[in-house]
């Protein structure tokens, strides 16, 4: 922009450090500077508005997080208030209820942070890696598969069903993800299966 | 029982759906008034009070020059037609300054601010463009226009500035808002002018919607949030205010163009004017001006940041 070069002209020309400018022109240059001097001690402090999809149900509401500090610029960065995005076509800026307390599922102390388990006769949950948890579940649902898996049916038509073990997937998913997860699901003929949470 | 048909759910009509007009056009008739007014609140506890209270002075007397001005020429249907099928701003810079209603906004808003109090810098810039003849200040017109303040007759600029934010505010009001389309990034759709500031708006059916703010002609046009005003990306934008400040006025940064342009947050604080607020947060581009980015919104009252 050109006043950028009519700045570095005018401070060169004229040597007026702060006081360059409109203010200066107009003989505001000495408010100027006191401003200036005024206003050096205080810091800028960055802040992070990012967009996301809520996570609760299949409308995928369009959300605004604003975030104190700014993970791009290597600072820790700390979620301060979500918000209906205004110009997101599905829900115009509005929330639901649930989508309105967003904040607070972020930052519950019960929420979900690692893979945990329950195992049977125990009356609590224990802390596992992801390693174990996907172990687990694999070795799980093949054992339930080789027991219950339906070939075919009374009449000796092949059908290939699994009708024991049910698949719930996230409703804040891509395209791309929900595709995958139908073709795997499908594929082991699960039947039970429903790919976005219902509102 | 309800029978069916009785009701006809919309499921969008639930709470208030905002739906922000693309343009909301200036009314000049309360846009100085209220620019005066806004100033004047600021200067009661801001550190840059004598240069708020002569802007106020200023926008005061920009509102008193309207009152039986001389209607401007407005673009005719056909110009009108040309600028809608090549993607022009409806008003046409280069073709507005030869203009009865310009050289009378000129001379009735000089003589309306000699009665200001001012320093003698100012007041020395108002004599001396009063003296110059009418191609002199069509010459500084354009030179606004173009967005280049030459350093050594600054003053003297602002003040045409200061007329051609009352000349080009009544032309905007005069044109269809529905007829407006986007001309792209960072210019207004009206006289294609750069933005001065953006704003987030609290108002009924457009809570939460960022408007872009006309350095000229003070039209106000909807720009998604979270996206550089000035070169149109989506990546790497950043938020940046003065420590403890309430959130109302932030620095948008873009990594992508390193500029950055000021966002207003008018729904936090509901007395925020964008020229007003502009200038009396000068704190925030004094502080901006020793990181990376240059100051992208263009006001010629502050021009040098």
């Amino acid at each position: 922009m050109n006043m950028d070069l009519s700045r570095r002209q005018f401070l060169g020309t004229a040597g007026a450090g702060l006081a360059g400018g409109a203010l200066g022109a107009f003989g505001f240059g000495e408010i100027e500077a006191a401003f200036a001097d005024s206003i050096r001690p205080f810091k800028l402090v960055n802040t992070t508005e990012t967009r996301n999809t809520c996570p609760y149900c299949s409308v995928a509401c369009g959300v605004i997080m604003y975030s104190k500090g700014d993970l791009k610029k290597g600072e820790p960065a700390e979620i301060i208030h979500i918000e209906g995005d205004v110009d997101h076509p599905t829900n115009r800026g509005t929330l639901c209820p649930k989508g309105a307390a967003l904040l607070d599922f972020v930052k519950a102390e019960t929420r979900l942070r690692y893979p945990m388990v329950r195992r049977p006769g125990s009356d609590k949950f224990e802390r596992i890696s992801w390693e174990q948890a996907l172990d687990r579940i694999a070795r799980l649902m093949k054992d339930d598969r080789d027991a219950n898996f339906i070939a075919a049916n009374a009449d000796g038509v092949t059908v290939n069903r699994w009708t024991t073990t049910g698949f719930l997937a996230a409703s804040a998913t891509t395209n791309e993800t929900a595709f995958a997860t139908y073709k795997v699901v499908r594929s082991a003929g699960m039947v039970v299966f429903d790919n976005q949470a219902r509102v | 029982m309800t029978r069916k048909g009785e009701v006809s759910p919309d499921p969008t009509a639930i709470g208030d759906v905002a739906a922000p007009p693309f343009v909301v056009l200036p009314d000049p008739m309360r846009l100085f008034a209220l620019r005066a007014a806004r100033l004047r609140a600021l200067a009661e506890t801001s550190a840059l009070a004598p240069y708020l209270r002569f802007l106020a002075d200023l926008a005061a007397a920009q509102n008193m020059t309207l009152d039986g001005l001389p209607e401007p020429t407005r673009p005719d249907a056909d110009a009108l037609a040309r600028a809608k099928k090549f993607e022009m701003p409806p008003l046409d810079r280069s073709r507005i300054l030869a203009d009865a209603a310009l050289a009378a906004t000129f001379d009735r808003l000089f003589a309306a601010a000699q009665k200001i109090e001012q320093p003698a810098a100012a007041a020395d810039a108002l004599a001396r463009v009063m003296q110059a003849g009418l191609a002199e200040q069509e010459a500084m017109a354009r030179a606004v226009l173009a967005d280049a303040l030459p350093v050594e007759a600054m003053a003297e600029h602002v003040y045409i500035a200061a007329a051609l934010q009352i000349h080009f505010a009544r032309l905007a009001a005069g044109l269809a808002a529905g007829s407006l389309v986007s001309l792209g990034d960072g210019t207004c759709p009206a006289c294609g002018g750069a933005p001065s500031a953006t704003m987030v708006v609290g108002w009924p059916g457009a809570h939460g919607a960022r408007f872009c703010t006309c350095s000229l002609c003070a039209t106000l046009w909807n720009v998604v949030r979270i996206k550089c005003v000035l070169c149109g990306s989506t990546k790497g934008i950043g938020y940046k205010e003065i420590e403890g400040g309430a959130g109302a006025i932030k620095a948008e940064t873009c990594d992508q163009c390193r500029g950055w342009v000021k966002i207003l947050h008018q729904h936090k604080d509901p007395g925020i004017d964008p020229f007003a607020d502009d200038v009396a947060s000068l704190g925030l581009d004094l502080l901006m001006r020793d990181g990376p980015y240059r100051r992208g919104g263009v006001n010629p009252f502050l021009a040098g940041y």
